[in-house]
């Protein structure tokens, strides 16, 4: 365990760790563009520049501690230096944050602010390149707002491995580009090179001048797109700035999804899919309850489904491996003892959609498997002789292949054919709009939380199972 | 002559180049020796004892870097002949490829022997043509008379050589961008720590040693660590060569003594100014090297001490002769487009510096300088100073601080009268 | 490329197992020899045969100056404007030729015989002015050399 100073500090290191590293753990912020934990050391940007006593600067990033070194992150010449970097940085820099969407969570930006805040010494013109080049269907880059730190190549030689981005030419006409025969469209980890850029170069297509993101907050939540259950952020509009006068959907939709680092699951990265959770979420919801096919008060469908259930012989339930494991407790807790349980696959690969790899992506597309399959065993291919009634909860049945004549209960938050095809249809609530948590495929619980209001007409499972149960008032 | 010579000590002919000819001068004869009679180590500590310092750039001590590398470590160790040459006002290790390709593999042979490094390489830089040639076909000569490849000369070391072309990139001198080269990528230079001694090539412990650095590895083991310190000065023993171009008489190649009085060299060796003018400055070793004036080397020795004590250094010996009636500020403006053109780009400081440099002095020298120009040039080059992976933008700093600090009287008429002192004029031809 | 593949592994053979990378700037100076420009076609080529990745021969094409991904003219001037040969009067030779040749630097004459390039720096400055003539080195350069040279070029 070495012991270093920094700034005076003692600061106890551990051997093989950079100083930079022992400075954050010491809690000393240290500024770095190129850095990055989860990426090799490029040391490329400079900006981490510190002072060692007795030995000059160097990069922190790169400067493995040894005992008894006095480290300096803020002395006068860091500061210098650090002011120098800046200037070097946003020589041809087009400084256009009025209209880039990095702005407001920009490391170029926040540094400027902090460590240089005077106006560029230069007076040349600009170097120029390409401002908005097409990466990928996903994802644009600006060469002029660059800063070479290379974070996103590195990411797609040593994290994604699709070697999709490289660096095109040498000097400061130095670009990155994406290689010819294997687009970056293919890598279905591309977007988190968006995250990783610590200024405005990389662009989502689709989050692309939509909102600044000052105006944003986000939601701890779960991606549901496999069993992985990577943690993430759903951003939304934050309810101050909710718009009235335009279209008011804004105020409910979610303009992003970016990763929550969490070492146990997903480090700092998430899939495509997981990007663009909008596309499940924002599907066209079920408009209310049903009772084949027709419109009906929730109170007359609950009535309905009750009496099947009294009547019913052999009950199955087809329990949706996208529910919570507060969801599961409750259907046990009211449910259990009545129906004969199974787990059912709500969601399969979509063509073309990559089915597992050894990063993050599973090959079971529902996200909490885990939590249904401590309770239930799977669903067989054909449900027992005899079986008069099924409840069928959430997405991926084929009633076509139910036993004929049974009755079916369908919980279904979306529109679907389906849903009219049900003795009694009852509409759900979707993940955004409770909280609850999902066990992944390794047996880590991660939480979701709320960050909408109910779709009109939906109701929460676990209100539905205790409603089933027995009378009771639920809202709707 | 300018002292005495080791390397180019015998006569060029059309035919001396060729593995019988060195053989009849005496060569290989070190190696068979060091072979039969001497463990590595003690090819290490004659070179230590020689004091042979490093000849492409840094002059730092040869057989310190190779110490670095731990014998018997269990991996395989590298050794890289650095002939990418492309200082500018550097063409010396291009003369031992073209006329003593064998003096140079004789000097790999005992550095890779001392090294135990089963594999060598030569990084020649690819423009060059006749060098290429010459030590390519040294290195077939050489395997075919059984110097390289295995059980070397009946004995239990074997070693094999590559010769490595470069494409065109500066950067790929230095001596990590090299190594980046040689692994088929672009020459980005890397950051040490690790040094390449300890990760090198594929990782690998790694000494890469300017070509005429090599040379001189024979040199100290034929004739010995006390017979090379009898050459040169005490803190700088040996010879250099020394490549002349510029306005001078006899440009070409040269082996100095060390310690020779550099004026005399100048004005014998060399056979004086071109059309008998004015010695205005010196480059002294490359473009990376601080240039002085004709005062300052007026008394001043060729040696590396020398050098170092008016804060400039025989760097590659490269030197560029530069006669009175020439703009400096046209001369930095060239110096800077090529450090413009050849930045990798990697590194911060130097991306953006050397191009604000190139474009401010681009201005200057199109009569539309500003009087803070002067102030920003040195600032550019004071943050190049220390804060970049290789020496590329450290050197375009020195090179810009250099002619300032000397000539800044001429920055300021340019930028005040809009115009050259000297109309911009640069060359001075054969009168 | 295919052409190539039996000298490429002929090469191979020479280098320490596990140096396939390394492979990349000599079988591109090959394949340039041969096709006088690298292709697409050789790149995806190149990456398969050696196991490397495209982007890695991508960018060696695109950083290093020697490497072409377009054909030049018959004879490819390239000379040399550094400190050296500028101050024995390349600057004044580079104008003769453009004037002789009709063209900028950068550029191929209408007859594609010749393309003329600027460069820094050939190590051949004890020689200056120095260009090279596709891979050759020509020297002492003066505008009646060169006019000489450019008849001798066909």
């Amino acid at each position: 365990m070495p012991e270093i100073l920094i700034n005076g500090r003692k600061v106890e290191a551990r051997a093989g760790q950079t100083v930079l590293e022992a400075a954050r753990e010491a809690g000393i912020f240290v500024p770095t563009f190129c850095w990055h934990p989860q990426l090799s050391t490029a040391g490329n940007c400079r900006m981490c520049l510190v002072e060692v006593e007795g030995r000059g600067l160097d990069i922190a990033c790169n400067m493995p501690v040894s005992a008894g070194m006095h480290v300096l992150t803020d002395s006068p010449d860091v500061q210098a230096h650090r002011r120098a970097m800046l200037q070097f940085i946003t020589l041809n820099h087009p400084v256009d944050c009025g209209i880039c969407d990095k702005a407001g969570e920009c490391s170029l930006q926040d540094y400027h602010y902090a460590y240089n805040g005077q106006p560029s010494l230069s007076v040349e013109p600009k170097v120029r390149s390409t401002k908005y080049y097409n990466l990928s269907s996903r994802i644009l880059l600006d060469n002029e707002r660059c800063i070479l730190c290379l974070r996103c190549t590195r990411f797609t030689h040593e994290v994604s491995k699709s070697m999709a981005l490289g660096v095109e030419s040498r000097g400061d006409v130095s670009v990155i580009r994406p290689v010819a025969d294997r687009p970056l469209g293919e890598d279905p980890y591309s977007d988190n090179i968006i995250d990783l850029c610590p200024v405005g170069a990389l662009q989502s297509r689709q989050f692309l001048h939509k909102t600044r993101v000052w105006y944003l907050e986000a939601t701890p939540s779960v991606c549901p797109g496999c069993a992985r259950g990577c943690t993430v952020q759903l951003w939304h509009r934050k309810r101050e700035w909710h718009v009235k006068a335009l279209d008011p959907a804004q105020n409910a939709s979610i303009a992003r999804v970016t990763p929550l680092e969490n070492p146990a699951v997903n480090g700092p990265w998430i899939c495509n899919k997981g990007r663009d959770l909008a596309k499940i979420f924002e599907r066209k919801r079920a408009a209310g309850p049903m009772l084949l096919g027709a419109p009906a008060t929730l109170e007359a469908a609950l009535e309905r489904a009750r009496e099947l259930i009294g009547a019913a012989r052999h009950p199955v339930a087809l329990v949706s491996s996208w529910g919570s494991n507060e969801e599961f407790a409750a259907f046990q807790r009211y449910l259990g003892a009545v129906f004969t349980g199974y787990v059912k696959c709500d969601a399969r690969p979509e063509p073309g959609e990559r089915i597992e790899d050894d990063l993050l992506i599973r090959a079971d597309k529902n996200p909490n498997s885990a939590g249904a399959r401590a309770l239930y065993g799977d669903a067989p291919d054909e449900l027992p002789e005899g079986t008069d009634l099924v409840l069928v909860w959430g997405e991926g049945c084929d009633f076509g292949a139910l036993p004929r004549g049974a009755n079916v209960i369908f919980l279904n938050a979306y529109l679907a054919p389906e849903n009219g095809h049900a003795a009694v249809f009852l509409p759900t609530t979707i993940q955004t709009e409770r909280s609850g948590h999902y066990t992944n495929f390794c047996g880590v619980v991660s939480g979701f939380q709320r960050c909408f209001e109910p779709a009109a007409g939906a109701v929460d499972a676990e209100a539905l199972f205790r409603a089933l149960a027995a009378p009771a008032r639920v809202h709707a | 002559m300018a002292g005495r010579q080791l390397l180019m000590n015998f006569p060029v002919t059309a035919t001396s180049h060729t593995l019988a000819e060195y053989r009849a001068r005496g060569g290989y004869a070190a190696i068979d020796r060091t072979l039969r009679t001497l463990k590595p180590q003690d090819v290490t500590q004659e070179v230590l004892a020689a004091g042979l310092q490093g000849r492409g750039g840094a002059s730092f001590p040869t057989g310190r870097k190779w110490q670095v590398v731990v014998p018997g470590d269990g991996q395989p160790h590298y050794l890289i002949a650095n002939a990418d040459e492309g200082e500018p006002g550097t063409f010396k290790d291009r003369w031992i490829l073209e006329n003593a390709p064998h003096l140079l593999i004789e000097g790999m042979l005992l550095t890779a022997y001392a090294l135990e490094a089963r594999h060598c390489f030569i990084y020649i830089r690819g423009e060059f043509d006749l060098p290429y040639r010459r030590i390519a076909a040294a290195v077939e000569e050489a395997y075919a008379a059984g110097w390289l490849g295995s059980r070397i000369a009946g004995t239990d070391f074997s070693c094999d050589l590559i010769v490595y072309r470069g494409a065109g990139a500066y950067v790929a001198g230095e001596a990590s961008g090299l190594i980046a080269s040689l692994e088929g990528k672009k020459g980005y230079p890397r950051n040490r720590p690790p040094r390449l001694t300890v990760k090198g090539l594929y990782q690998r412990p790694t000494v890469v040693n300017n070509v005429e650095s090599l040379a001189n590895v024979t040199v100290v083991m034929r004739d010995g660590a006390a017979a090379f310190r009898t050459v040169g000065t005490e803190k700088s023993p040996g010879t250099r060569l020394i490549s002349v171009s510029g306005h001078i008489n006899r440009p070409g190649v040269y082996e100095v003594e060390l310690g020779f009085p550099w004026r005399r060299f100048i004005d014998e060796d060399c056979g004086g100014m071109l059309g008998g003018r004015a010695l205005k400055a010196i480059v002294p070793g490359g473009i990376s090297s601080r240039v002085l004036t004709g005062a300052d080397i007026g008394p001043l020795a060729l040696s590396h001490e020398a050098l170092w004590d008016v804060n400039s250094t025989l760097g590659s010996g490269g030197m560029i002769v530069i006669a009175e009636g020439t703009c400096m500020v046209r001369l930095l403006h060239i110096m800077m487009r090529f450090y413009h053109h050849e930045s990798c780009g990697q590194c911060t400081p130097c991306r953006h510096g050397t191009g604000w440099m190139h474009r401010i002095l681009e201005r200057i020298v199109a009569g539309q300088g500003r009087p803070e120009d002067i102030e920003r040039l040195y600032y550019i080059a004071k943050y190049n100073d220390g804060t970049t992976i290789c020496g590329l933008g450290d050197a375009a700093g020195y090179a810009a601080a250099g002619i300032l600090d000397k000539f800044r009287d001429e920055f300021e008429y340019c930028i005040e009268h809009k115009r050259s002192r000297y109309e911009g004029r640069i060359e001075c031809l054969r009168s | 490329m295919k052409s190539l593949v039996l000298e490429f592994e002929a090469m191979r053979a020479r280098f320490p197992a596990g140096f396939e990378s390394s492979l990349v700037l000599p079988c591109l100076r090959r394949i340039q020899e041969e096709r006088g420009y690298v292709a697409d076609s050789d790149i995806e080529e190149l990456a398969r045969f050696l196991g490397v990745p495209a982007i890695q021969i991508e960018e060696v094409l695109s950083f290093y100056t020697q490497f072409r991904r377009r054909p030049v003219g018959r004879w490819h001037l390239q000379v040399c404007r550094n400190v050296s040969c500028s101050m024995r009067g390349a600057e004044g030779l580079i104008a003769h030729l453009q004037r002789r040749l009709g063209v900028a630097p950068g550029a191929t004459t209408a007859d594609g015989r010749f393309t003329l390039t600027t460069v820094e720096c050939l190590g051949s400055c004890g020689t200056a002015p120095a260009m090279m003539v596709n891979d050759r080195y020509v020297e002492n350069l003066s505008p009646e050399s060169v006019d000489q040279l450019l008849k001798e070029l066909e």
